[in-house]
């Protein structure tokens, strides 16, 4: 019988190639680190957590990074995060395109509370505002603090970049899907945001709640006819402050192993516990 | 990243000035000149936020600028040694015998500018299979201003066919690294120019109605006028519900068969259903079941081949034969595929699909069929590798009444880098 040995090279070829893969990507798979990323604004808050989470677990890795939600999530869209913290929901073009690489929806893990904080600078007589003044401030209809009661001076608008959850849910909770005026200086996180309103004494904010440091909270005030709420656990938990959110923990699929245990752990009192101390509202 | 390396510079800057300069106001704490070396440098602190601001600015604008593309290296070893190999999909052929090949099959690269929230235009090339590089899409997208998350979009331009599932997925992404063969030769380039407005209506539904040229980018009288002189229209609903969703398209059209002479104008009208369903393996990952189909009419080689008179040199007209129908140019075609798909962990994905096209129901031994099995590894985030192997199955005529199977099935070996 005779045999054409070049019929057997494409199978060579492949057998080849894919040790090579599978031997390039032992390393990764072997290691036990579990990647966080995402969310600037949760990004304490997943230190903390890790850094907690690994003292009671010798031996565990657990990297956290930030770099805003929607990074995050192309992160898990790309395989090069084990969990994505997001401080807003995933969008559907992105659990499309998470299914077109993985055939999964994701799974979404609410893991605390968040009221997003209007921060002023503590010299601004400004202390409340309804929702419709800061959305008229950040479209740039209301360009004087003396137009919501202030003193004669020209308000500067501080924001996030367009990758962060924190823009992303101020743009569609206050804005009402509304452009931000083309005034706002963009910063990289929201510490960044709260050490610009911290040394302007016109400037105006927002962000999580715990990064409040420096600067002083606006109580917000649903419309002209409601009561002013300043963000505390309490008005976060009952609704009644009403730019409460929750933050996220996006995996790819149900968590295993060691994923899970963390998972876990973050939702149990101890995990809630620490995220109450970091400056965040617990989920119970 | 960019963006913070000529901030993170001013700052360092700036710090280590405040750092040079503290001790020595320290040591002449009593000295007027402490003052001025403060106001100094809270002056150059103030320049140094201004520049900065400009910076930002200017890097804000850059970043409305979005570059992406893949690159699709590929490897094919043919079954047959004397054959006359198509590459994959697009339409260059090998005329010598040629049963292995390297060549880059697609090398995208895509534009989109962000210039406001309510418009975008995407600029879109390739420069893989024909060596030349060509315009696949250019589009101007127009958001809605009155919702929150623009639930509806008017697109004008040159832009994939709104039709089906497998025809606007990327080729970036799809598991196999051809679509299926119905697909291929009803929708050929895949692209066309006209308008489509897309809907989303809830989270669950979805509306896409378009008006095009109808000629798609692929055909021979494409580049700058619509070939048939009447525009195609083309409709599509898609009910997503999570771990499953199905969508049905319709398209209506005219297809023109030049002659010498008037013309001959076909029914092109075709209908599409699709349908996936997901679900995931605790330890090994998702997986996804998918079919589609498409039927309705279209001009085939067979009618083409057996109505028509093909010019020559000596004559060089092309006549419908005596006697011939025009009418029967187009003919009852049928195409579908069934796919299956595994993620093993988060590195490897194992694919299945048999499709078929039928070009003429009414006619046998034209059924083109294929099973194809594959398997990807996911290098990196950016990076895979698929091999996959194509069994094709159809009937080439050997004598009066009598058919065989060419040898043709395929070995595909791709390494993709996608940015």
């Amino acid at each position: 019988m005779k045999h054409d040995i070049r019929k057997l090279v494409p199978l060579a070829a492949t057998l080849c190639t894919l040790a090579l893969v599978s031997f390039a990507a032992r390393p990764a798979l072997a290691g036990k680190a579990i990647t966080v990323k995402g969310s600037d604004t949760m990004v304490i808050l997943g230190q903390r957590w890790a850094e907690k989470f690994m003292n009671l677990n010798a031996g565990q890795v657990i990297m956290v990074t930030g770099g805003g939600s929607g990074t995050g999530i192309a992160a898990l869209i790309n395989g090069t995060t084990d969990i994505c913290q997001s401080s807003r929901a995933m969008k559907q073009d992105e659990k499309l395109k998470l299914r077109d690489r993985f055939q999964t929806l994701g799974v979404e893990v609410p893991v605390a509370k968040d009221g997003l904080s209007v921060y002023v600078h503590a010299s601004n007589g400004v202390k409340q505002l309804t929702i419709d003044q800061v959305k008229d401030i950040y479209l740039g209809t209301i360009t004087n603090w003396k137009q919501v009661g202030g003193k004669d001076a020209t308000i500067i608008l501080y924001g996030r970049e367009n990758s962060s959850g924190t823009y992303g849910f101020f743009k569609e909770h206050v804005l009402g899907g509304r452009d931000f005026s083309a005034r706002v200086q963009t910063l990289p996180g929201t510490a960044a945001v709260v050490n610009a309103v911290s040394k302007d004494p016109n400037g105006i904010g927002y962000g999580g709640a715990a990064y409040a440091k420096g600067v002083v909270d606006m109580a917000i005030r649903k419309d002209a006819k409601s009561a002013a709420v300043l963000p505390t656990a309490a008005t976060v938990h009952d609704g009644s402050y009403p730019l409460s959110r929750e933050l996220y923990f996006y995996l790819r699929k149900k968590p295993e192993g060691d994923t899970k245990k963390f998972v876990d752990w973050v939702l149990s009192p101890d995990g809630q516990k620490l995220a109450s101390e970091v400056g965040y509202f617990p989920l119970q | 990243m960019k963006r913070s390396v000529p901030a993170l510079a001013l700052i360092l800057a700036a710090f280590c000035m405040i750092s040079f300069a503290a001790p020595a106001r320290a040591e002449d704490a009593a000295d007027d000149t402490s003052a001025v070396t403060r106001a100094e440098l809270q002056g150059l602190l103030d320049g140094l936020n201004e520049q900065l601001q400009v910076l930002q600015s200017d890097t804000d604008k850059l970043k409305r600028f979005k570059f992406s593309g893949y690159l699709q290296a590929r490897t094919e070893f043919s079954e047959a040694s004397n054959d006359s190999v198509r590459v994959s999909g697009s339409p260059a052929a090998f005329t010598t015998p040629n049963n292995t090949r390297f060549y880059i099959r697609r090398a995208r690269l895509k534009l989109t500018y962000d210039s406001s929230p309510l418009s975008q235009a995407v600029v879109y090339f390739d420069g893989g299979t024909d060596r030349t590089v060509r315009l696949l899409e250019a589009y101007v997208t127009l958001l809605d201003p009155w919702t929150p998350n623009h639930d509806h979009q008017l697109t004008a331009g040159q832009f994939n066919v709104p039709f089906g599932f497998e025809i606007e997925r990327s080729s970036s992404v799809r598991e196999l690294p051809e679509r299926s063969r119905a697909e291929n030769v009803l929708f050929a380039g895949e692209r066309d120019r006209g308008v489509k407005l897309e809907s989303q209506w809830t989270t669950q539904l979805k509306t896409t109605l378009a008006v095009l040229n109808g000629g798609g980018v692929n055909s021979a009288d494409f580049p700058n006028t619509d070939p048939t002189r009447g525009k195609d229209v083309t409709a599509r609903v898609r009910w997503s519900q999570g771990v499953w969703d199905a969508a049905a398209s319709y398209y209506w059209g005219r297809q023109v068969t030049a002659l010498t002479g008037p013309d001959v104008w076909t029914d092109k009208s075709r209908v599409g259903f699709d349908a996936q369903g997901f679900w995931s393996l605790p330890r090994i990952g998702g997986g996804s079941l998918r079919g589609e189909l498409y039927a309705g009419k279209d001009v085939n080689a067979d009618s083409l081949r057996t109505l028509v008179v093909a010019p020559t040199t000596a004559n060089p007209v092309r006549l419908l034969r005596s006697g011939a129908n025009s009418a029967h140019l187009a003919t009852d075609m049928l195409g579908w595929y069934v796919m299956g798909v595994q993620n093993v962990g988060d590195r490897f994905q194992a694919v299945v699909r048999y499709d078929v096209y039928d070009p003429n129901t009414d006619l046998d031994h034209d059924q083109f069929a294929r099973l194809s099995l594959g398997l990807n590894a996911f290098y990196d985030g950016f990076t895979r590798l698929t091999v996959s192997y194509d069994a094709i199955t159809t009937d080439a005529a050997v004598g009066a009444g009598r058919f065989t199977d060419p040898h043709d099935n395929l070995w595909t070996l791709q390494l993709q880098h996608k940015f």
